[in-house]
C-alpha cells in the first residue's frame, strides 16, 4: 500500500495505559493516515477497546504520545475538548441522548460547540439523515427506533461535527444479527467516501472487505499488523493464528 | 383593641346565630376572632408571604448548593483506579464535612446558631435573609444527595458520548446528564420542597413572622388555641396538596420522551 503521499492524521507513539498495577497497553506505536481504514482485532481483554478509547482520551493514557492536529493530545495540559470535536466516536451501546429527538441529538454539538446557526445545523443533519435513510425519523425519540437505526443515528451524530477521523468501538456488537448489515453498509459507504476510520470489531468479513490496515492486538501490544490479506491469509504469529482459528 | 368578649360580639352578630346551639355559637365566635376581628386574616396573609419567600429562596439556594456538592462528589467518585487531582480532593473533603455537619445537627439548632451567633440580623429584611440562608444551607445537604443519586442513575455512556463530541465536563452535565437526571429525581426533589415548606415553620425561633408565628400571635391575642392552630394546619395541608398536584403534572410532562 502506498502511504508516501498521504499525510498522517494520528501518530501514536509508545502508548501505555495502566489501571493501577494492571498494564493494559504496554507500548503501542502506529500511524493512521488520512483516508485510511484501520481495523483493530483481538481477543476480549487484549486492550483493543482501551487503545481506541485512548485515541480521544476517554481513557487518559499513562504514557507515550498521540499526535493529532499537530499537538500531543496525551498531554494532560492541553484542552482535549477542542480536539475531540474533530474525532467522532461511535459506541457499542449507541449512547444516543434519550431526552432529545434524532435531529436534536445531531445538532446539539454543532450549535453549542461550533456556534452553527440552528437552521444550518438542521440542513446539515437532514442531509446526513438522508444518506443513512432515516430522514423520516428526524423528529423521533431514540426509544422509538430499532437498534440498527439508533446506531446509524449515532454515526451521523458524530459526522455532524465534520470530524477528521471516526472511531468505532465495536459498533455492531450490541445489535440483533439482522441489523448488523445496515450499520456495516453505512460504515462501508463512509470508508468509500474517504473518511479516516479506526474500527474495533469482531466482524472479520467486514474487516477483510473494508480495511486498508489490520492491527492485531494481544496482551497490550501490536502482535501483528498488515493488509487484510497478510493478516487473515498469511498470519505469522502463533497468537494470531490461534485467534483466527477461533473466530473464522 | 385586641379582644372582643363573647357577650359584646353576640349582640352585633346576625340574629340567626343566637338560635344555634351554644357550642356552635362559640365556634363561630372563635372563627370571627381569629380571622375577621381587627382584620386578622391579614396576619395570616402576611405570614404566608414570608413562608413562601423563605421557601422559594431556600429552595433556590439549596438547589445551587446541592448541584455543586453533587457534581463534586460524583466527579470524585468517578476516579476509580487513579487518584483524583489535589483540588478535587480538597473540595470533596469540604463537601463531606458540610454534609456531615448539616445532616448531623437539628435544623432548629442551626437556626439558633445562625440567628444569634453567626449572622445576628438587625432588620426585618436581614431576618428574612437569615432564614433563607439557613434553610437553604440546610436543604442543600439533602438536595445534594438527591441530585447525586440522580446523576449516578444516568449510564456512563451518556457522559462519554457527550465528552466524545467535544463537550467539557460541565457542558456534558448541563446539556445531557442533568436534564435526564431531573426526571429521575423529581419525586424526591418534590418531597424535599414539601419538607422545606413545612420546615419554614421553625423560623419563628429567630423572630421571623411566618404564618406559624402569626398563628401563635393570634392565639395569644384571643386566648384560644384550637381555631388558629387547626386553621394553620389546614393552610399547610392545602398548599402541600396543591404542590403535589403541580409536581405530578410536571413529572408527566417531562416523561414525554419515553414512549
Amino acid at each position: 500500500m502506498n502511504t508516501e503521499n498521504q499525510d498522517i492524521v494520528i501518530k501514536v507513539e509508545n502508548l501505555e495505559k495502566h489501571f493501577g498495577d494492571h498494564k493494559v497497553l504496554k507500548g503501542i506505536s502506529t500511524d493512521i493516515d488520512r483516508g485510511e481504514v484501520v481495523v483493530i482485532i483481538g481477543a476480549s481483554g487484549s486492550g483493543k477497546s482501551t487503545f481506541l478509547r485512548c485515541l480521544n482520551c476517554l481513557e487518559d493514557p499513562t504514557g507515550g504520545s498521540i499526535i493529532f492536529d499537530g499537538v500531543d493530545i496525551a498531554d494532560v495540559s492541553i484542552d482535549i475538548n477542542i480536539h475531540r470535536q474533530k474525532m467522532g466516536m461511535v459506541f457499542q451501546q449507541f449512547n444516543l441522548f434519550p431526552h432529545k429527538t434524532v435531529i436534536e441529538n445531531m445538532t446539539m454539538a454543532p450549535i453549542k460547540l461550533k456556534g452553527m446557526k440552528k437552521e444550518d445545523a438542521n440542513v446539515l443533519a437532514m442531509k446526513l439523515l438522508e444518506r443513512v435513510g432515516l430522514a423520516d425519523r428526524a423528529d423521533s425519540y431514540p426509544s422509538q427506533l430499532s437498534g440498527g437505526q439508533q446506531q446509524r443515528v449515532a454515526i451521523v451524530r458524530a459526522l455532524a461535527m465534520e470530524p477528521d477521523v471516526m472511531l468505532f468501538d465495536e459498533p455492531t456488537s450490541a445489535l440483533d444479527p439482522e441489523m448488523v448489515g445496515e450499520v456495516l453498509d453505512v460504515m462501508k459507504t463512509l470508508a468509500d467516501d474517504g473518511m479516516t476510520m479506526v474500527i474495533v470489531t469482531h466482524e472479520m468479513g467486514f474487516a477483510r472487505e473494508v480495511a486498508d490496515d489490520v492491527i492485531f492486538i494481544a496482551d497490550g501490544i501490536i502482535e501483528e499488523e498488515g493488509t487484510p490479506e497478510e493478516v487473515f491469509d498469511h498470519p505469522k504469529s502463533e497468537k494470531l493464528q490461534s485467534f483466527l482459528s477461533k473466530v473464522l | 383593641m385586641n379582644y372582643v368578649s363573647f357577650s359584646t360580639w353576640i349582640t352585633t352578630a346576625p340574629a340567626w346565630i343566637a338560635g344555634l346551639p351554644e357550642g356552635l355559637q362559640n365556634f363561630i365566635f372563635q372563627l370571627f376572632q381569629t380571622f375577621v376581628f381587627a382584620d386578622r386574616w391579614k396576619l395570616f396573609a402576611n405570614g404566608l408571604k414570608i413562608t413562601f419567600i423563605v421557601t422559594i429562596g431556600a429552595l433556590a439556594i439549596g438547589i445551587v448548593i446541592g448541584l455543586i456538592i453533587a457534581m463534586i462528589r460524583t466527579l470524585y467518585s468517578s476516579y476509580v483506579v487513579t487518584k483524583p487531582p489535589f483540588l478535587l480532593r480538597v473540595f470533596n473533603t469540604f463537601a463531606n464535612i458540610y454534609l456531615t455537619v448539616i445532616r448531623g445537627t437539628p435544623m432548629m439548632v442551626q437556626l439558633l446558631i445562625m440567628g444569634f451567633v453567626i449572622i445576628v440580623p438587625k432588620t426585618d429584611t436581614g431576618t428574612i435573609l437569615c432564614g433563607i440562608i439557613t434553610l437553604g444551607i440546610n436543604s442543600g445537604a439533602y438536595v445534594a444527595e438527591i441530585i447525586r443519586s440522580g446523576l449516578m442513575s444516568i449510564p456512563k455512556g451518556q457522559t462519554e458520548a457527550g465528552r466524545s463530541l467535544g463537550f467539557n465536563y460541565i457542558q456534558t452535565m448541563w446539556y445531557i446528564v442533568i436534564p435526564q437526571a431531573i426526571k429521575n429525581i423529581l419525586p424526591a426533589l418534590g418531597n424535599e420542597m414539601i419538607t422545606l415548606l413545612k420546615d419554614t415553620s421553625l423560623v419563628s425561633v429567630i423572630a421571623l413572622r411566618d404564618v406559624t408565628k402569626q398563628a401563635q400571635n393570634i392565639q395569644s391575642l384571643t386566648y384560644n388555641a384550637l381555631v388558629p392552630y387547626i386553621s394553620l394546619a389546614v393552610i399547610y395541608l392545602v398548599i402541600v396538596i396543591v404542590l403535589t398536584r403541580l409536581l405530578a403534572v410536571l413529572e408527566k410532562r417531562l416523561r414525554r420522551s419515553e414512549h
